[in-house]
Formats: C-alpha cells, structure tokens, sequence
C-alpha cells in the first residue's frame, strides 16, 4: 500500500462508487429479461464484479457489496441499511437501477483498514 | 472504545447473530400483514434493533445491517453479496424470514477493527 496517498485519495467517494456500480450492472444485466434461471447467476456477477473494481482503486478499505435483483410485477420492496461505524472515514453508496422487466438495488459499504 | 481483554474469543458467531436478528424480526413484524405505508418504518426499526443488539455484545466490530422486505405477489427475488476483507477476523450470516403477506430478508457484516 502506498503510504503517499493524500486523505482525499484515501475517502470513500460516492459519485465513483456509484459509477463503478452502474458499469457493472449495464454489463451484466443490461436490457435482460427477469429470467429465473440466471437471476442467480447475475447476483453474482453483478456483486463480484463491483468488488472487482474497487479492489483495482487500491484505497486501505474493506469492501461489503449487497445486490438485490426483483422482477417486476407490481410488489413492494423495500430495503434499509444500518451501520456502526467510524464517520470520519467509512461510508456507504446505495444505487437503484431498473429496467422495463426488473429491479436492482446494490449498495456499496466502505470501512477504513 | 473501552478495552477488551485478550484472553476473550474475538470472532464473528453467525448463530448468535442469526438469533438476534429473528428475535428483532419477529418482535417488529411477526403477526402484521404487508402495508405500503408502514414498511418504511419497519425495515428501519429492524435494522436498528438488530444493530443495537449486536454492540451490546461489546466486541471489537464495525456493524453493518441490511434488510430487504418484500410484498409476497409471485415476483421473484434474488439477494447475493461479495466482500473484501481479512477472512480470519470478519464475518456475515443472512436470515430468511418470511409470513403469509411478505418475504424479510436480513444480512448482517461484521468487520474486525484494527486494535
């Protein structure tokens, strides 16, 4: 780990979270059917592929990514999250993204080495 | 912080964890049917009763706690989650609740602090 890093390129930023997140969800999911079959297999990718890219920004945390996929077909979801944590140097991002056949909820949570 | 003593076992226990987080389950929604207008309040009163149930165990963990409630309709579900950590010290476990209107899905992630 490099020691030079400045606080800022230490910080969990949001804005590039939720950009690595909405990649990998274009990529796996993309304009795809709900298929029962291959939901699984999407969860997956879409999580392992977030952690993927944030391992690749080489920042001193530890990474927890949570993917919820839904079909679309009329049904209330609702998720919460709640942490214990230290304010000064974890955080979190939470990304919505639907498409005509299902819904994706992923949430990024970052916490300092 | 106060201080632990090392002779205790630091390690994540996903039975005692399942066990807190049923119990705030079932205490919050066990009987009630899926109403549009109070789920809002009941996945965040879930995740903050299990939340505090785990710091009163008084291990040295930063907490996270997920949840995700449902309206059973036929429609399908699928949660996955993948971490980054140290795998000697941290852990999660996730709990599947589910009564006749609504599904409840709870994960919760427990990351070692460094001491």
């Amino acid at each position: 780990m490099d020691d030079d890093q400045t606080v800022e390129e230490s910080a969990f930023i949001v804005d590039e979270v939720s950009s690595i997140v909405k990649e990998s969800l274009e990529a796996v999911i993309g304009r795809n059917m709900y298929e029962h079959n291959r939901v699984s297999q999407w969860t997956s990718s879409v999580a392992e592929q977030c952690l993927g890219q944030l391992s690749k920004l080489g920042k001193p945390f530890k990474y927890i990514v949570t993917c919820i996929i839904m079909q679309k077909n009329g049904a209330g979801l609702q998720s919460a999250s709640s942490c214990f944590w230290d304010n000064t140097t974890d955080g979190s991002c939470t990304v919505r993204w639907e498409n005509k056949h299902l819904y994706c909820i992923v949430s990024v949570f970052g916490l300092a080495i | 912080m106060e201080e632990y003593h090392s002779g205790d076992e630091v390690s994540f226990n996903p039975d005692d964890a399942s066990n807190v987080v049923k119990e705030c389950i079932e205490g919050i929604i066990g009987g009630v049917d899926y109403s549009q207008n109070k789920v809002n309040q009941w996945t965040a009163s879930i995740v903050e009763h299990s939340l505090t149930q785990l710091v009163k165990q008084g291990k040295p963990f930063k907490y996270i706690v997920n949840c995700a409630v449902m309206q059973k309709s036929g429609a399908g579900l699928h949660t996955a989650n993948s971490c980054y950590w140290d795998t000697t010290t941290d852990g999660s476990c996730t709990v599947r609740w589910e009564n006749r209107t609504m599904y409840c899905v709870v994960s919760v992630f427990a990351v070692a602090i460094a001491l």
